[in-house]
């Protein structure tokens, strides 16, 4: 099991990479961590919307009421410019932790 | 889904689900948007669920139960708001970017309308800015003076038959008491006027000059162009107003010339010129034109005794420190009560009193022979009623198509409330909107005022030309009126919109505007009101035209006369002009009609009354063709009607005398005879009563007053004739006489002021009403356009077509006039009878017309309407969405 702490920090950039694969709606985007962490990932469903909703008041991403084909409407979220340079910046973050998280375990633990 | 549901007929997934959403709301955290969005997603999770092959219940709790607390989701969803957003920012935002947008998308999607509404709000609030220049210019006459609060009128109130009457003018020897009795006093001016007349070289002109004590500079703020205040102390300097240094030396400073002012024939005095006053306030009632010291009245007039109890002057003022002193002043002054009755026993003081100089001009109307006047409660009633009206009118105009335009606007509101909007957001959408409008509205009818009202008011009042439009109090003012309207014609459709559910107007099941009460109640207002208005205007105008034409009760077209300075000028004048050949017949008087008369009191037996008394020649009655009832006129050589009276009819009805001929009455301590009665006149114009009025016999050698009839036809030749005659005989006087119509030139301006005044207001009543109904019944036909196209291709005519439309507001109609036309009338009747002591009588005609103004303008806006369908092509008409 991931860690309640590190399962928040790492929702915005995890949330914003699923956008970026394309437009999608709150449950989709819950189903589609539920299955890329199967279910490793402390999640509770409803936690993700307050998260959306931040990302859309900093104008990370963007949302639009959609009828598709009789359906019930849906509020779609879509990734906006500014979302993906935060994108960027989120992955070169996460990439450089995960760097130096590496070189710590490949390195032999010095005898004392 | 069905059959799952009667798996588990205990389970109930939709109650389940509201209940659910009802906990997310009772955390005020989201707004209907985000528990919408929750709602599907449990919906969504359900779903899966139940496919994968769980039950109902199962499903349900399962996807709650991964969906987690909803106390922590709600607190996350609070520190979002919390850190970003405040009240202000959503409301900014939002009204700027949104509703801005939506406003005027739906302004030009109808344009007329929204010109109507804002043009009506543009016109409301144009007047509204008349009414406040109007009001406020009246609320500073005379307060510019420093010390208006320290400055107090005295008064003295007299018990006249029961009845506390206040008077404004004072005994003579009043002021000198106050300053010598009195420490608490600081200052103390007496003020007088007299006619006289007033030359420079060849400038020779009539005019009125202002005695006063030299304090009178001090205590009232009359700064001076030129000269020093001071020099007043000289009995010698005279000051003058700017306009009169103007008018006798132009540009020039006059200060160190002497001008003479003559008095009556023989007394004449140099005066030399030691100041001239900077050009006075508009909003001013006392002022000045001539300014000389009081004691130069004991040159002009020897015979006035200023320490004659009798004798009354116009305006006594004081000045204190402090105004808490006024009580124990009143205190002292109860011992001059006993100078006064003693030697004027008919009418005893039975107090005095003050009146500071700051609310001198409105307590004006309340006190009698004041040196300040009120004329102007009939505009600060009127115009705030008027401009109420119009005001209500126009907001009832904007309601009324507001409700229309909403009904048009229910699949917008709709679609709004799926995606997530709040009943408060709408509401607040709504609202702002029309505080939008009618702020665009605010500003076209500020520009409307600047442009086009104000100046125009000015025309006929003294207000703008000192009218400060940057004011804060007038804009602090316009804003709330604005506010005040913005809110009070959105609030109803608004919070009315709001309720309805979204799925309904899909549906199409919400109809709104047609049969409801609310929204028939305030048509029915609309039209109340532009009956009230166009009644209002239809008799006000009916009413002006009434005393514009009515008659005087004696001859004023054929009639000459001349003031002169002596008697024995009189009969010099009058032997020229009865040689012309235009000259019907001349008389002499001391007194004149509607140029001067006496107060008199007579004696009868129980009780004492005070009339007019206007002592005439005996040709009087017949040159100025008075007419009698009864008895007789004086005979010109009869020694016994020296003690005999004429009174008019208001006399007799107020004495209720059942034979009026042979009654006696007592003047001073002599006996009179009424002998005869002469049908009622206007002595002044028609804004005042009738009063009891008596003719009595003038010694000749008292007589001032030559009054010619003459022929119509050579009138003007007649006039010339007797400026001629004046000229030869007086040359060193100015000409003093005139058309005797002429003495009512100030009044029939200021009728035709009033008539200009209320076309005007005539005109924006009729414009407003035609335009709101023109809105309204124009929006009702294009909402029904469809209906009208299908009438039409099976057949229906436009007189069917007009049937249909006027069907539907005929009882409204019918209701509006019943209830309006009266209201009107009632508030004209109380209008008129603040101004004019005889309105208009009630008639139908008033009645009439208005309703007949009202169809017509109700017909002609079907007429366009209806002609506008009939034109059309059906086909386009079935086409619209």
């Amino acid at each position: 099991m991931i860690s309640k702490n590190l399962t928040a920090a790492s929702t915005k950039p995890i949330i914003l990479g699923i956008l970026k694969q394309g437009n999608s709606y709150g449950y989709l985007i819950i189903k589609k961590i539920k299955e890329l962490s199967g279910g490793k990932m402390e999640y509770s469903d409803g936690m993700l919307y307050p998260v959306l909703h931040r990302l859309e008041k900093d104008g990370l991403i963007k949302s639009n009421w959609t009828m598709d084909g009789g359906t019930r409407p849906r509020k779609y979220y879509e990734i906006t410019a500014l979302g993906k340079e935060e994108l960027v910046t989120e992955q070169a973050q996460w990439q450089q932790v995960n760097a130096v998280l590496n070189t710590l375990w490949d390195v032999k633990p010095s005898t004392t | 889904m069905s059959n799952l549901q009667q798996h588990n007929g205990m389970f109930d997934l939709e109650k389940e689900i509201s209940q659910w959403l009802k906990s997310f709301r009772k955390q005020r955290a989201f707004d209907e948007g985000s528990i919408q969005e929750m709602e599907m997603h449990l919906r969504d999770h359900t779903e899966d669920l139940i496919g994968q092959g769980l039950s109902e219940k199962e499903a349900f709790q399962k996807a709650t139960q991964e969906f987690g607390e909803i106390n922590q989701v709600a607190k996350d969803e609070y520190s979002n708001i919390k850190r970003k957003t405040t009240i202000r920012s959503i409301l900014f935002r939002t009204m700027l970017n949104n509703y801005f947008k939506t406003t005027l998308r739906s302004m030009m999607k109808n344009p007329l309308s929204s010109f109507i509404n804002v043009f009506g709000l543009a016109v409301a609030i144009g007047a509204c800015m008349v009414t406040y220049a109007f009001i406020d210019f009246d609320l500073g006459i005379d307060r510019f003076h420093e010390n208006k609060d320290e400055i107090f009128l005295s008064t003295y109130n007299v018990n006249r038959e029961g009845k506390e009457e206040r008077y404004g003018n004072a005994p003579a020897p009043l002021a000198a008491m106050l300053k010598n009795d009195l420490s608490n006093i600081e200052n103390v001016t007496r003020v007088h006027d007299g006619n006289a007349v007033v030359k420079f070289g060849d400038n020779v002109f009539h005019e009125s000059v202002r005695y006063v004590d030299p304090a009178f500079l001090e205590m009232f703020s009359f700064p001076l162009k030129w000269g020093v205040a001071s020099s007043l102390h000289d009995i010698n300097s005279i000051i003058l107003s700017e306009e009169m240094s103007m008018k006798y030396f132009g540009e020039e400073n006059p200060v160190g010339k002497e001008i003479k002012v003559i008095i009556g024939k023989d007394i004449s005095k140099v005066f030399k010129i030691s100041g001239v006053a900077r050009k006075f306030p508009k909003a001013r009632i006392i002022d000045f034109t001539f300014l000389a010291n009081i004691e130069n009245m004991k040159v002009f007039y020897p015979s006035f005794d200023f320490h004659d109890w009798k004798k009354q002057i116009n305006a006594t003022f004081i000045q204190v420190k402090n105004p808490s002193d006024l009580a124990s002043i009143k205190d002292q002054m109860r011992k001059y009560k006993d100078f006064q009755n003693e030697v004027e026993s008919d009418w005893p003081i039975s107090s005095f009193g003050f009146v500071s100089l700051h609310d001198l001009h409105l307590a004006s109307d309340e006190i009698k022979n004041d040196i300040s006047y009120d004329a102007s409660d009939e505009g600060r009633v009127g115009l705030p009623v008027i401009t109420g009206f119009i005001l209500a009118l126009a907001c009832f105009n904007y309601l009324n198509i507001a409700i229309v335009s909403a009904a048009k606007r229910l699949k917008e509101i709709g679609m709004r409330k799926v995606i997530g909007a709040s009943k408060r957001l709408i509401v607040i959408q709504f609202l702002a909107e029309n505080l939008l409008l009618t702020f665009i509205a605010g500003i076209i009818g500020f520009i409307l005022a600047a442009t086009v009202f104000l100046p125009w008011f000015s025309g006929f009042s003294d207000i703008s030309s000192e009218f400060d439009l940057l004011d804060p109090n007038l804009w602090l003012a316009l804003f709330v009126i604005l506010l005040f309207t913005g809110i009070a014609s959105g609030i109803y459709p608004a919070f009315y919109i709001s309720k309805f559910q979204a799925v309904n107007i899909f549906k199409g099941s919400v109809k709104f505007g047609k049969k409801n009460l609310a929204t028939k109640i305030f048509l029915t207002a609309q039209l109340i009101l532009t009956c009230v208005g166009i009644g209002f205007a239809v008799i006000f105008a009916q009413n002006s035209w009434y005393q514009g034409n009515r008659e005087w009760g004696y001859n004023q077209r054929e009639v000459l006369y001349a003031e002169l300075q002596t008697a024995s000028d009189l009969e010099k004048l009058k032997a020229e002009m009865v040689k012309e050949a235009g000259v019907i017949a001349v008389a002499g008087s001391r007194h004149h009609l509607s140029k001067r008369f006496a107060t008199t009191i007579i004696h009868l037996p129980d009780h004492q009354y005070e009339v007019q008394e206007l002592a005439v020649g005996a040709d009087y009655f017949e040159t100025i063709d008075l007419e009698l009832k009864e008895g007789r006129f004086f005979n010109p050589n009869q020694e016994s009607d020296k003690k005999s009276l004429v009174v008019n009819q208001t006399f007799v009805n107020s004495l209720s005398l059942d034979q009026p001929l042979g009654t006696q009455v007592k003047i001073d301590s002599t006996q009179y005879q009424i002998v005869g009665v002469v049908k009622d006149f206007h002595f002044n114009n028609f804004y005042y009563e009738l009063r009891p009025m008596i003719f009595t016999l003038a010694d000749e050698n008292a007589q001032l007053f030559l009054t010619l009839k003459v022929d119509e036809k050579s009138k003007v030749a007649s006039y010339k004739a007797l400026q001629a005659a004046w000229i030869e005989l007086f040359p060193e006087t100015p000409f003093n006489g005139g058309f005797q119509e002429d003495t009512w030139v100030g009044f029939y301006e200021d009728l035709n002021t009033m008539q200009r005044f209320t076309r005007a207001t005539a005109v924006v009543f009729v414009l407003l009403a035609s335009l709101g109904l023109y809105g309204l019944i124009q929006l009702n036909i294009k909402g029904r356009i469809r209906e009208f196209s299908i009438r039409k291709t099976l057949g229906a005519r436009s007189r069917n077509l007009a049937n249909n439309i006027v069907k539907q507001y005929l009882v409204i109609f019918g209701i509006a006039i019943v209830l309006g036309i009266p209201a009107a009338h009632i508030l004209n009747s109380a209008m008129l009878g603040m101004m004019f002591a005889d309105p208009l009588p009630y008639g139908y005609l008033g009645a009439v017309l208005s309703s007949i103004l009202l169809i017509v303008v109700l017909a002609a806006v079907i007429a366009t309407q209806v002609r506008k369908v009939t034109r059309s092509n059906p086909v386009e008409g079935l086409k619209v969405e």
